[in-house]
């Protein structure tokens, strides 16, 4: 746990504040203003997120404090988007999701800029990490619905609305393509980077394994439908799981010398 | 046979099919899991031996099989790409795998190496590839090494660091001086080496930036104390250098490596077939192999080290990843999530 005294860090501290605020408002029932501090976040995000561009001279998604960064903008137009076009609401989750991804770049990821290194450097290196954070995005909000309807819930907020476990399921049909072209992606570069499409190393591995999950999850929900909503529910909080695992855990714990070391 | 008991017959058949998906799908899974504990050299290990083998196979003729029992995985495209486009992945690897390259070199004859490492020396000619094992096989055509360069950022960068802990860190650019503060004055950036000799003579000492072999990169510096005093120091990349005893200032030159790059050329009966500098994320592909920059004499670099895949098995790899995104795409934005917006909006109940 770190304090960054930069105007990065100072950047990052007030869209955490603008998306806790604007929880907060919800949940006092005050959606105007918490709306409005929504948007506030997601434009200091978006300053957060061009200022560090500015600052390193590349598109900051090289290590987790930039990847982090840049999940901190992307929650609210997906959440917009779910709103729109996909009949899935959940605006108070979103404001959590984006305050609790920027929780580690303002406190834990180290800030320094750094050159990119020989095998960072390839077309393949931004759609590959974009499409993943994408992904984590909407797999988040799904297993937030799984909580949601584990909690009881069954019914949507009004008749425009999913109830909690076809939210789940359509967070998912959402994210699974996104995922699936995120490792399709990433085996791509590594056969270009290292020579080989799949090299084992544990990150290969977890992310294999949570792409798994919903793999498993489509399939169990093809079979069974709505008739286990809680093991459906179940599937979505393990893949999110498994994700944040993928995430973090590799590269924080150093337990396994991998060829993806460069995250730490 | 009634039709009813065929159909009875099938229905349990896709039954059993599908929850043998989901069982190979959730052991894969804890595979993986468990290999993600492994490391990277005994998980390989694990996911290639016999047991595993075993089930690749399973599982490609459980998709194949899939697709034959159930209509749907035939009739709707989208579906039918995501199922081959798996099978198609999974052969590709097993074809690709040393045990594949083993079986067609038993069976068929054709002789090929799975992967392994070249060393090749500035200006010669190899096509001797090191096996994992030690062993050693040769290509049906050599490989030359024109050259072999490092790329660095720029500029480089200068460290000082007084006894005290204070630190700075300056550009290299040439004559430009920089301050150091009160305390210390000031310091200017004279000359580059790329290999930096001294040859010491009596009295006299002679700096060189030395021509051919070797490596040493430095930087010699100015650096000009408050009271007037200017003395030459040298920064070295790779050692601390030779530090006086009244030397209060500790100097390092840094640069950040951007790429590494082997001019080769592909010779065949001593002609020159193929041409091109390979670089990270950028390999040679000739001969049904592909040349990864890979490793380089760190000291002096005079060789490269490549690694050579054979590009067997990655057509068909790659054809399913395409098959599977497209089809996941399809099916699940386009079919499931369309059809669906459809109805919504012709019900035209989108309240915003
Ligand atoms: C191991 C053998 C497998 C079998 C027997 C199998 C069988 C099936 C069946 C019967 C369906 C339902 C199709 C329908 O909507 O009517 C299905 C759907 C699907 N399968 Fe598989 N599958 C297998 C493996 C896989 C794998 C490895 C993937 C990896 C991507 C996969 C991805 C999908 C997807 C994305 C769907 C669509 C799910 C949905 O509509 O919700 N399947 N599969």
């Amino acid at each position: 746990m770190e304090i960054k005294y930069t105007i990065q860090g100072l950047l990052i501290y007030i869209t955490i504040a603008a998306y806790l605020l604007a929880l907060l408002a919800s949940l006092v029932r005050r959606p105007g203003t918490g709306h409005a501090l929504y948007v506030l976040g997601f434009v200091m995000a978006v300053v957060s997120f061009g200022y560090r561009w500015y600052h390193v001279r590349h598109v900051p998604m090289q290590n987790l404090f930039e990847v982090f960064l840049c999940l901190g903008v992307i929650c609210y137009p997906v959440s917009r988007l779910c709103r729109r076009i996909l009949r899935v609401r959940a605006y108070g989750a979103d404001m959590l999701i984006g305050a609790v991804v920027l929780v580690p770049a303002g406190f834990i990821f180290n800030a320094d800029p750094q050159k990119l290194p020989p095998a960072l450097q390839s077309w393949l290196f931004i759609p590959h990490v974009a499409v993943y954070m994408v992904s984590y995005v909407f797999m988040a909000k799904a297993a937030f619905f799984g909580v949601w309807q584990l909690a009881g819930k069954t019914r949507g907020p009004d008749d425009n609305l999913l109830p909690p476990e076809e939210a789940t399921y359509r967070m998912v049909c959402v994210g699974f393509p996104l995922l699936t072209l995120g490792l399709v992606l990433g085996s791509v570069w590594g056969k270009l980077a290292w020579g080989d499409y799949w090299g084992w190393d544990p990150k290969e591995l977890w992310s294999l394994a949570s792409w798994l999950v919903y793999v498993g999850y489509l399939h169990f929900r093809y079979m069974f439908g709505k008739r286990h909503p809680r093991i459906n529910s179940i599937w979505a909080i393990a893949g999110i799981v498994v994700i944040v695992v993928t995430l973090l855990w590799v590269n924080l714990s150093r337990l396994f010398a991998g060829l993806h070391s460069y995250g730490t | 046979m009634p039709m009813s008991i065929d159909r009875g017959f099938k229905k349990k058949f896709r039954r059993a099919a599908m929850w043998g998906a989901m069982a190979l799908i959730v052991l894969l899974f804890f595979l993986s899991v468990y290999g993600a504990f492994l490391g990277p050299q005994r998980a390989k290990e694990l996911f290639n031996s016999v047991p595993l083998t075993v089930y690749w196979v399973a599982f490609a003729v459980l998709l194949t099989v899939g697709i034959a029992l159930f209509r749907r995985l035939l009739r709707v495209p989208a579906l039918l790409l995501v199922h081959t486009g798996c099978i198609f992945i999974l052969a590709g690897a097993i074809w690709g795998s040393e045990a594949g390259h083993k079986l067609r070199k038993k069976h068929f004859g054709i002789d090929k190496i799975p992967t392994g490492q070249m060393q090749i020396y500035e200006g010669y000619s190899d096509n001797r590839v090191i096996l994992e094992d030690n062993r050693i096989r040769e290509l049906p055509f050599y490989i030359r090494l024109k050259d072999f360069r490092i790329e660095y950022y720029k500029p480089g960068r200068l460290y000082i660091e007084a006894e005290r802990g204070e630190r700075w860190m300056f550009p290299v650019e040439i004559g430009t001086e920089f301050s150091l503060g009160l305390d210390f004055g000031t310091v200017k950036i004279i000359r580059v080496f790329e290999n930096f000799q001294i040859a010491i003579d009596g009295e006299s000492r002679t700096v060189t930036d030395e021509p051919g072999p070797g490596s040493n990169p430095a930087l010699e510096v100015r650096i000009e104390s408050p009271d007037g005093q200017a003395a030459t120091r040298y920064a070295f990349e790779r050692s601390l250098g030779h530090i006086g005893r009244d030397d209060e200032l500790l100097l390092s030159y840094e640069r950040v490596i951007s790429d590494y790059v082997s001019e080769l050329q592909v010779i065949r009966d001593g002609e020159v077939v193929a041409e091109k500098d390979i670089e990270v994320n950028h390999p040679l592909h000739f001969g049904g192999y592909h040349f990864y920059q890979h490793s380089y004499d760190a000291r002096a670099g005079q060789y490269t080290v490549l690694m050579v895949a054979s590009d067997t098995g990655l057509a068909s790899v790659y054809a399913g990843y395409l098959m599977l995104c497209v089809g996941v795409f399809w099916h699940l934005w386009l079919r499931k999530l369309s059809k669906r917006l459809n109805r919504f909006t012709i019900t035209g109940s989108n309240s915003e």
